[in-house]
């Protein structure tokens, strides 16, 4: 469905999160194999690592079930700094996500049924922000990095929740039109460091959908109830709010007819 | 104060003025292509990247549309370096000029990005080698390598033990950095000094630099050891490489570089071999990089005192070149940055900004991450008083007089106004002084007014 990766910044040097998602229900219906797909992240992905010495990647695979690192550039196996080699990153980083891609199956198995197909895409995401806030505690540099979310979504409709998200934070959000090109679509957009992307012309936002959606059905609403307490999202009226689990009261047409016979002036 | 600056430029400017048909065979190695992307300006990279896959010639319009307003300037500096690298070739055509990536180049960082690089070099098997160095151990090394070298550099009499280099190959190194008269001990030049100040990346590609140009009137391809250097920088620091898997002038330049600090020798029962330290792995590293900084050692406080936790040599020196060094313990050295030693700094060529920049790299771990890592009120206070020496300004020029009429003297100021050369004029007295540049085209003037 989607790959965000998010970035940071000193000068030139980049530290690249991406999120794969590797959803195999989405997967199995795209045009593009999921086997064509990673060889286009992978080159992208090297391309990365031989722009700037210092820069590091990380992967973090967004399953149906769970996520979890796949593959983290700055992981010395033979104490070296020069580890990002391709072939050597590409068998760990395949072999990791087999194993990932297991792990996430078996996980299924205990799920019940009737759950929505849509990939742990916050789960990752906290992650990924996790590990930055950890990169930069320990690096003493900037106390309050700047994240951009940068989103490439692959397809038939729109995802609201990403274009928000990277207009937010100052990402760029791409529908690649051409999935055989996926790398030119990577090396162009989506490649290019935090201090850079001021001069570059970069496809802007047009016509972000900023609706929410509703916690239980992730649908996209104009009018609905909130817990006073969370702020959680619903479309129509629960008993109690599933996010925090506070119960709420009656709901409003009901409240005001009880209360109106102890009030002295009526209100409408 | 005279601006005499050493910028010791990147090794890819070396690159870059070797001869066409050297620079193609370069091209052919994929570790020299990586080490050449990764030199340029980032917008250059971008562009490499993005036309890698793009067959046909592109248009400068085309280009330009890939950047905003505001990067027109980046804009053309890269495409600059790009075509000085020969990366970029320009076919000119009748109606406009398109360029397209040099095909060596664009194969060769194709196959590097989609399959990788193997060194054409393997470690040697861990039972073959004898206890390597730890990282730290090889750090150690390669620092005291090259501050041995460089005391050796600015002082003979200083340095523990002298390298192996021969003496006419310190000359050369010496060449623009030390100046020496008869019966006087060398001194250093400005330059000299503005070397010493720099960050050791730089003083490598300088010292490098100065090596491969000579290297040329010993019969040795400076092509050939351009691509050996580049080629180490990918080589992983701490694991040790056959000796004889060199060439025979390679051979020859890996002992050289040991004595700079760049690789460790070592020999086994029957094998010899070379480890390469972060020195030469950093090679590749644009001079901007912040990885190579070592250690700082230098504590400021605003009453102007000075600690310097070391005991190298060679920091004493080049604290003294604009501090007073009053104390030296073991592992301190205590100093004040008074107004004397500063002047003393600037009669020498060092400006207010290399001190401060010296300063500010070589912070302390303690006070480095404080901002500002060197007091405000010492670094304004620097700043004042180099200012304190260009507090006269002086412009050449003539001084014109008695003038027979107002209204040549009118006429002549206005000439001087409008080509920006009047710097003074009295209206009564009708004087004024003019700047010599323009001297001649005055003359000419007023002999017109005549």
């Amino acid at each position: 469905m989607a790959s965000a990766p998010s970035k940071l910044y000193a000068d030139d040097v980049s530290l690249v999160v991406v999120l794969l998602d590797t959803n195999p229900f989405f997967w199995s219906s795209s045009s593009l194999s999921f086997l064509q797909f990673l060889s286009h992240v992978l080159s992208f992905l090297n391309s990365i690592l031989t722009l700037n010495q210092l820069n590091q990647v990380v992967v973090i695979a967004t399953g149906y079930n769970s996520c979890d690192y796949i593959f983290d550039s700055s992981l010395d196996l033979k104490r070296s700094l020069e580890n990002g080699r391709m072939p050597v990153m590409c068998s760990s980083l395949l072999q990791k996500l087999e194993e990932f891609s297991f792990k996430d199956e078996q996980l299924s198995k205990e799920e019940p049924e009737g759950r929505i197909k849509c990939s742990l895409l916050s789960g990752s995401l906290s992650m990924a922000l996790c590990y930055i806030q950890r990169v930069f505690r320990s690096g003493a540099l900037h106390p309050h990095p700047r994240v951009p979310i940068d989103s490439c979504y692959m397809g038939a409709q729109n995802s609201a929740f990403l274009q928000q998200a990277s207009y937010i934070t100052g990402g760029v959000h791409h529908k690649p039109q051409n999935l055989d090109g996926l790398f030119q679509y990577l090396m162009t957009i989506f490649a290019a460091d935090l201090h850079s992307r001021s001069f570059l012309h970069l496809p802007k936002p047009v016509g972000v959908d900023f609706r929410a959606s509703c916690f239980c059905h992730k649908n996209t609403i104009d009018m609905g109830y909130i817990c006073s307490v969370c702020l959680s999202i619903f479309c129509k009226h629960h008993k109690k709010c599933s996010t925090c689990g506070s119960v709420f009261g009656q709901a409003q047409s009901e409240a005001a007819s009880a209360s109106d016979k102890k009030r002295k002036t009526p209100e409408t | 104060m005279p601006q005499v600056k050493i910028i010791a430029k990147n090794f890819m400017d070396m690159v870059a003025s070797l001869p066409a048909i050297k620079l193609d065979i370069l091209y052919h190695n994929q570790f020299i292509c990586e080490a050449i992307l990764r030199s340029m300006p980032p917008l250059a990279k971008k562009y490499v990247l993005q036309m890698l896959y793009i067959d046909v010639p592109m248009t400068f319009k085309s280009l330009q549309e890939w950047v905003l307003a505001d990067g027109s300037s980046k804009h053309q500096v890269a495409i600059d370096r790009l075509i000085q690298l020969r990366v970029l070739e320009v076919i000119d055509r009748k109606k406009e000029t398109t360029y397209k990536l040099k095909p060596t180049f664009q194969t060769n960082l194709r196959k590097h990005l989609i399959y990788g690089g193997i060194l054409s070099r393997e470690p040697m098997p861990s039972n073959v080698v004898a206890r390597l160095p730890t990282l730290e151990e090889l750090d150690a090394y390669a620092h005291e390598q090259w501050e041995c070298f460089l005391l050796q550099l600015i002082s003979s009499g200083q340095a523990e033990r002298s390298s192996s280099f021969s003496s006419s190959m310190m000359r050369i190194f010496q060449r623009g950095l030390l100046r020496q008269r008869d019966k006087e001990a060398p001194r250093l030049t400005e330059s000299g000094f503005q070397f010493l100040l720099m960050d050791t990346n730089a003083q490598l590609w300088y010292i490098i630099r100065e090596y491969i140009s000579n290297s040329e009137e010993q019969g040795v391809d400076q092509a050939d050891l351009i691509a050996f250097l580049l080629e180490l920088s990918f080589h992983t620091t701490g694991e040790a490489y056959n000796l004889n898997t060199l060439a025979d002038d390679q051979e020859a330049m890996i002992k050289d570089l040991a004595d700079l600090g760049l690789v460790k020798l070592q020999q086994g029962r029957r094998e010899r071999w070379f480890i390469p330290t972060k020195l030469a792995t950093n090679l590749s590293v644009s001079l901007t990089d912040s990885s190579s900084r070592k250690q700082g050692f230098v504590v400021v406080e605003t009453n102007f005192r000075m600690y310097a936790y070391s005991s190298s040599k060679l920091h004493c020196e080049i604290l003294r070149l604009f501090s007073r060094v009053e104390y030296q313990l073991p592992n301190l050295i205590v100093g004040a940055i008074t107004k004397e030693s500063l002047y003393n700094a600037f009669e020498n060529g060092i400006t207010a900004e290399q001190i401060i920049t010296f300063l500010q790299q070589n912070a302390h771990p303690r006070v480095a991450e404080k901002l500002p890592s060197v007091p405000e009120n010492v670094t304004d206070q620097i700043r004042l008083w180099e200012t304190d020496l260009n507090r006269v300004e002086m412009t050449p020029a003539h001084f014109y007089d008695e003038f027979s009429s107002r209204d040549i003297f009118e006429s002549a100021s206005d000439f001087a106004r409008v080509h920006g050369g009047l710097l003074w004029e009295d209206a009564k007295k009708m004087q004024m002084a003019v700047k010599a540049e323009i001297h001649m085209l005055m003359r000419e003037h007023l002999r017109g007014n005549k």
